[in-house]
């Protein structure tokens, strides 16, 4: 038995080079939040993403798409993934966005959040 | 795989007629469209991917029966599943048991090799389901006889679910992190004189990773906002042959999600005195392996990419 954790230990610690999935950490707005019209939406992931087989779409109440077309990550941080949006009007917004970290696994999600006068 | 529970209630229920009491889960990543389904402990989840569960480590009492007193049972086992074809994979699992009668001397063995296979039959990622079918083998006199392991093979074909209710209304925006899994199947053992069974149960999960990365970013600390609350519920009910009467077990727990791998824990809380006396523990680990080793899993052995995959074009600037 002591024998089999120290072996399992040793196989995540030399793990310790990989990659892994990545996950939505937490966002400008936050997820589920009300807040001033932004001008970006941002998004911290757990892991480096791919920019060319990475995507962020923001629609309104409606379906309607809103965001620019500029998605880009933060010079300094392949984690973070960042998209503009023009002068949102108070509503309902969805976030989907779908990433491709550097390990090549595919992930997505999406998150609302609000826009108040 | 069937869970080591219903591992064991087979065991068990064969055992008792040998004169020996006796009395086990599944990962890398199961996906379906936002969702992430954790492997589940003592009940499997729906997912064909490749997975590696090590150790799995449960503590439980089994009730006395003719001729054979309360009897602790510690088993330590691992599974280990391969993605062959999209959606389809082998899956492997033995457990180390080591019985310890109130009367009696102690003894100990490996359970039965279990082989089998799952297809993912239906997804529907907008709707966070999942549907597959599988069958397990539990070939039969690989295991050892001092601790009752059958001489006869048993097949289960098991129907398997998810289910997330990420696609509740927004009007209920805190039910969204709810999901269900579960599995129905049939157990034929090969020798006449043992019962079918009816094997069934599912895992009621919140997670909190859905919480607050789709439905509202509470601030919830670490490591809180990695973990997912759960209650499983692992059930055979024999059919036929004097098979005895409804067994299983309630176990509430958690999972916590790391970068690398799952720790679970849950009670062991049997639902009726034919199946145990007392409430017993499980702790598991699941290594993701899909994350540790990207190069070698994560994809499946032939057929192309997987649903982990990355999209073979990219995304085109909106």
């Amino acid at each position: 038995m002591k024998k089999l954790i120290i072996a399992l230990f040793c196989t995540l610690a030399g793990a310790s080079a990989a990659s892994a999935h990545a996950f939505l950490d937490h966002a400008d707005p936050k997820v589920g939040s009300s807040v001033k019209a932004p001008t970006e939406i941002k998004i911290w992931f757990t892991e480096g993403v791919i920019l060319p087989f990475s995507e962020i779409k923001v629609t309104d109440s409606s379906g309607k798409e809103v965001q620019k077309a500029d998605k880009h990550l933060d010079p300094a941080h392949n984690d973070i993934l960042i998209v503009s949006v023009p002068a949102l009007p108070p509503g309902k917004y969805k976030v989907a966005w779908s990433v491709v970290a550097v390990d090549t696994h595919h992930t997505q999600g999406f998150f609302p959040f609000q826009v108040v006068p | 795989m069937k869970s080591f529970i219903h591992r064991g209630l087979i065991a068990a229920s064969a055992a008792s007629l040998c004169g020996i009491i006796i009395p086990r889960a599944a990962l890398a990543h199961g996906f379906e469209g936002d969702r992430f389904f954790p492997p589940t402990i003592q009940t499997d989840d729906p997912f064909a991917v490749d997975e590696l569960s090590l150790p799995t480590v449960q503590l439980f009492q089994n009730p006395s029966s003719p001729g054979v007193s309360k009897t602790r049972e510690i088993d330590l086992g691992g599974e280990f599943d391969k993605e062959i074809f999209p959606g389809f994979d082998l899956e492997f699992s033995d457990a180390y048991t080591t019985l310890n009668p109130k009367v009696g001397g102690a003894t100990d063995g490996f359970q039965n090799f279990s082989l089998g296979f799952k297809d993912e039959l239906i997804q529907s990622p907008d709707h966070e389901f999942i549907f597959s079918f599988g069958t397990d083998w539990d070939i039969g006199g690989t295991g050892g006889k001092s601790i009752g392991e059958d001489s006869f093979s048993t097949f289960t074909p098991t129907f398997f679910f998810g289910k997330g209710f990420g696609d509740l209304p927004d009007s209920v925006p805190m039910l969204k992190p709810f999901a269900i899994t579960g599995l129905v199947g049939e157990a034929f053992p090969t020798e006449a004189s043992n019962s079918n069974a009816l094997e069934w149960g599912f895992a009621l999960e919140y997670s909190l990773i859905y919480l607050e990365q789709n439905v509202k970013d509470t601030g919830m600390p670490e490591p809180f906002r990695h973990m997912v609350p759960l209650v499983e519920f692992a059930m055979e009910t024999p059919e036929n042959r004097d098979g005895g009467p409804t067994t299983g077990t309630i176990n509430p727990g958690v999972l916590y999600e790391s970068r690398y791998f799952q720790l679970g824990a849950e009670a062991v809380i049997p639902v009726n005195s034919h199946t145990g006396p007392n409430v017993g523990f499980i702790v598991n680990v699941n290594i993701f392996i899909d994350d540790i080793w990207p190069k070698v899993f994560g994809h499946p052995l032939f057929g192309g990419g997987s649903g982990n995959a990355a999209p073979s074009e990219p995304v085109s600037a909106k």
